[in-house]
């Protein structure tokens, strides 16, 4: 069976942030159509603290997570700070301790991410926000899994769904946050916490992907 | 419209060279009798002659004034860049070809199918055109196809819609028989086939069918036909006729060996319009090309690129009087043709309408590092306030009112994004918020400088959040709250929801939270330091709240400092209503309006809600959103006050000036408490801090109070 390696993997997190950090501009462009156009600004500035905590550090996936979700959750403040943080955190927490993450504690791992998410927001699936892209994709996991395909087809599936699910975001209404004061005139615009949230998915679950053993 | 007036002079009207009747020239007007007359014609509404007969001129003189104020540019008319070049092109055609009209749709519309839009127009000229008692003769065609299936008129008399030629094969929708029943159809017109093929096997078996009594009288009715619509076929290998199986069986080598451009009703001609004579000829029933052009009115209806060498052949052998195309076609055709003045007056006269973006890539602000600006800003405000507030520790996120919170009393914490203000920390001090908490810019802030907040500002009584009602900063302060409260310190939460149009009445708990924080905040500064309960406290800014009705106009967006670009346009005549505070577009767009009547658009929409009577007190708040000078917010305030005093609603107090804005933001909102007498009370009571001192024992001098 597949899996990866919880204490060596940390850097998962390093290059999860050098994307947030390379798509800022990208991130607020989007973000300032129909928001206000802090989106980049904000997540770059949580990622990339995140990241001088941990540079050279070489610390395990959980503890990467956890501080990433500490900094996000204590230091960056607007809906994104506590939606992130506390997805992190929950990632953090479902993996710490788990020294092989296999399929089953990585779709664990997302769940409770997810689930986290919901607790704190009252957004649903459709209403144009990173549920759109978090949702689909974990459902594909799962889905691809249950099918019988292994831990790095099922990662492939994942992604390839986030990215579909972010691109859905484009013909939705928003319903919640900031854009939905726009209604129709939001549509056409992708979601930047959807887009966001599809480059966090596709950077965690490729450098699971690479690191399978 | 803009109206110029020349030197008026008061008070002196009369002039011994002034044009007759002018005496009374109203004040308004200062000596500049175009003025008037365009006012009462442009604004007023009123006919030539009616201002002739209040200015006490003649009517040709009142025309004169007229033409004459538009070349003297008193007067400006305007006509949308798509329309006027739609418009230009239809009178260079008309004009080029000596046709009696032509109808040209703009090409902005792309959202139907240009088949569908030739159609709608052909349907429009040719309604204008049809009279009781015509006879019509119909071509066949997929855009006649279309007139006819757009065609809605009320019913005429006596009026018959005659096909145009002969039949043709079944195998495709726009036969002509087809064609013409759909016209007819429309205008419940009588119909009449031409109950033979279009192109028959030989010339004999031609002379055979039209030695036919049934077909004889058919022919008779056409050529009575003092109308005819038509389209025209291109020879291109795309074409229809080359599917449309009517010209079946037939080389068209022929033709285009004889450099055939088009084709009209069976017919071919060369690019100058010419008739080529073919095999065909003899073999075909029909319309001729003689007959089609001795009827009155020629309409054809035809666009698309590939059309334009066909057109110009009609347009050019004179088959077509009136022409419906589109404006990109209808322009090929003119340059085709040689015409090169059109470019210039295009672009000539899409000077005077600015259609450039007038934005600079980057807008100026005094900066160091952008990504600093938060600190940078907290460094200078706690060093200029510092009578007033201090940092909660080693956080300057996190800030207490110096003399503010005391045992017993109930604490009260603000907070929000930065970029608003004075918003928040403005209303740090004695008799107003405890502490506040400070977000990036536009952002609400983490949890951790939040709880900081509470526990700074309790005193043993009780905590009252209050702060506008956007997803992140109910997150963050809800996660405080429970983080406090685990401490033992009870927290309530009132969200500021004052702007009304940021969702309907029936949603009012989902409105967001805008400048109208100001008076939320006062109130429930005051009855905290008035002691009382947290429940009382908690209800009374909730009243507040309830009484607060604000609506804001953006004229121009903000811009972020680390992006120093605007976060979204506002074109060149518009304006943004409902415009929140943090740059996020507004909920419509509109054409600018004078200052008095976007005053009235906002104060009516906060009447509707607002149920006030006569005698009831106000407190007014007019805020420029950052860029919009104090100049324009007193403007506006004259109008507010105006208003008011119309309903006999008296002002108890107001402000005008800078007090919750959006970085850059060019614009304003208007918020107005509805005071009772708890209200009213409380906004009277003292309060002293950075921005604002109320009945405070030591008034800061510079206080906007």
């Amino acid at each position: 069976m597949q899996t990866f390696d919880n204490a060596s993997c940390g850097a998962i997190v390093l290059s999860m942030a050098e994307r947030i950090v390379e798509n800022r501009a990208y991130l607020s462009e989007i973000d300032g159509k129909i928001g206000d156009g802090d989106h980049g600004v904000n997540m770059a500035k949580g990622f990339g603290m995140a990241a001088e905590r941990l540079k050279g550090k070489n610390a395990p996936l959980a503890e990467s997570l956890d501080t990433l979700g500490t900094v996000l959750m204590t230091e960056i403040g607007g809906s994104m700070g506590p939606l992130y943080g506390v997805m992190f955190t929950e990632f953090a927490e479902t993996i710490q301790g788990v020294e092989k993450i296999d399929a089953a504690a990585y779709s664990k791992m997302l769940h409770a991410g997810l689930s986290g998410i919901q607790s704190i927001g009252s957004a649903k699936v459709g209403d144009k926000t990173l549920l759109d892209t978090f949702v689909p994709a974990v459902e594909a996991f799962d889905k691809a899994t249950a099918e019988g395909k292994s831990f790095g087809e099922a990662l492939e599936v994942l992604v390839t769904a986030a990215e579909a699910g972010r691109d859905s975001t484009i013909d939705l209404v928003a319903k919640i946050g900031r854009a939905s004061r726009l209604g129709e005139r939001s549509l056409g615009v992708l979601d930047a916490g959807a887009t966001s949230c599809a480059i966090i998915l596709k950077e965690l679950s490729e450098g699971a992907r690479t690191r399978l053993v | 419209m803009a109206l110029k007036t020349s030197s008026p002079r008061k008070g002196g009207i009369s002039r011994a060279n002034g044009p007759e009747g002018l005496d009374s020239i109203p004040l308004r007007y200062g000596d500049d009798p175009y003025v008037w007359a365009c006012w009462l014609y442009y604004e007023d509404g009123m006919t030539q002659g009616e201002i002739a007969e209040a200015m006490g001129v003649s009517r040709a003189t009142v025309n004169s004034y007229l033409a004459d104020a538009r070349e003297k540019g008193i007067v400006n008319i305007s006509i949308e860049p798509a329309r006027l070049a739609s418009l230009t092109i239809a009178q260079e055609l008309k004009r080029h070809f000596g046709l009696a009209d032509c109808l040209v749709v703009p090409n902005d519309d792309n959202t139907r199918p240009l088949i569908g839009r030739l159609g709608a127009a052909g349907a429009q000229a040719l309604s204008k055109m049809i009279k009781s008692g015509d006879t019509l003769a119909v071509a066949w065609g997929r855009t006649v196809l279309s007139v006819g299936e757009h065609l809605d008129m009320a019913p005429l008399q006596d009026v018959t819609v005659v096909q145009a030629t002969g039949g043709t094969t079944a195998s495709f929708a726009y036969t002509p028989e087809l064609t013409t029943a759909a016209v007819a159809r429309a205008i419940s017109a009588r119909c009449v086939n031409i109950t033979a093929p279009a192109i028959v096997a030989s010339a004999q078996m031609h002379d055979m069918l039209l030695a036919e009594p049934l077909i004889r009288e058919q022919f008779d009715t056409l050529s009575r036909a003092n109308r005819i619509v038509f389209g025209i076929s291109s020879l291109r290998p795309n074409s229809t006729i080359h599917t449309s199986g009517f010209f079946e069986s037939v080389p068209l080598q022929h033709y285009l060996a004889k450099g055939a451009a088009g084709v009209l009703a069976g017919r071919f001609i060369d690019e100058r319009g010419r008739h080529i004579a073919g095999p065909l000829d003899d073999r075909t029933i029909g319309i001729s090309l003689e007959m089609l052009r001795g009827i009155g009115t020629r309409v054809a209806v035809a666009g698309g690129f590939d059309k334009v060498p066909a057109l110009l052949a009609a347009l050019r052998g004179g088959y077509v009087n009136v022409l419906v195309t589109d404006a990109a076609t209808g322009a090929g055709i003119l340059r085709a043709d040689g015409v090169t003045s059109l470019d210039g007056k295009l672009s000539q006269r899409q000077k005077s309408t600015p259609v450039a973006n007038a934005y600079r890539t980057h807008v100026k602000k005094f900066l160091n590092n952008p990504n600093d600006v938060v600190e940078e800003m907290l460094d200078g405000l706690i060093a200029a306030h510092k009578p007033y507030l201090q940092p909660i520790g080693n956080s300057r996120r996190a800030l207490v009112a110096r003399n503010g919170p005391r045992p017993g009393k109930v604490g009260l914490v603000i907070g929000g994004g930065t970029g608003h203000e004075p918003c928040f920390v403005g209303y740090v001090g004695k008799g107003l918020a405890d502490a506040v908490a400070i977000g990036n810019i536009f952002s609400s802030p983490p949890p951790d400088p939040i709880a900081k907040c509470a526990v700074a500002a309790s005193g043993g009584a009780g905590v009252l959040f209050v702060y506008g009602n956007y997803a992140g900063d109910v997150m963050n302060f809800e996660m405080a709250a429970e983080l406090v409260e685990e401490q033992g310190i009870p927290i309530r939460t009132v969200l500021t929801t004052d702007d009304i149009v940021s969702s309907p009445v029936e949603d009012k708990e989902g409105r967001r939270g805008v400048a109208g924080n100001f008076f939320v905040f006062k109130v429930a500064g005051a009855a905290c330091d008035r002691g009382m309960t947290l429940d009382e406290c908690e209800a009374v800014t909730r009243k507040a709240n309830d009484r607060t009705y604000t609506v804001g106009v953006a004229l121009e967006s903000c811009s972020m400092p680390q992006t120093r670009r605007h976060n979204f346009e506002i074109g060149p005549d518009d304006m943004e209503l409902g415009m929140g505070i943090h740059g996020e577009p507004g909920v419509s767009r509109e054409r600018i309006r004078t200052a008095d009547e976007i005053v009235d658009t906002i104060m009516d929409n906060i009447f509707k809600e607002m149920k006030a009577e006569p005698g009831d007190r106000v407190a007014v708040l007019v805020n420029s959103f950052g860029a919009t000078p104090l100049m324009e917010l007193y403007i506006l305030f004259r109008r507010v006050e105006q208003r008011l005093s119309a309903k006999n609603i008296t002002i108890e107090a107001n402000w005008v000036g800078h007090y919750c804005t959006s970085l850059d933001m060019v614009g304003a909102s208007i918020s107005i408490l509805h005071l009772d007498r708890q209200l009213t009370d409380l906004l009277h009571h003292p309060c002293q801090t950075a921005i604002l001192s109320i009945n405070a024992p030591e008034t800061d001098g510079a206080a906007r109070g």
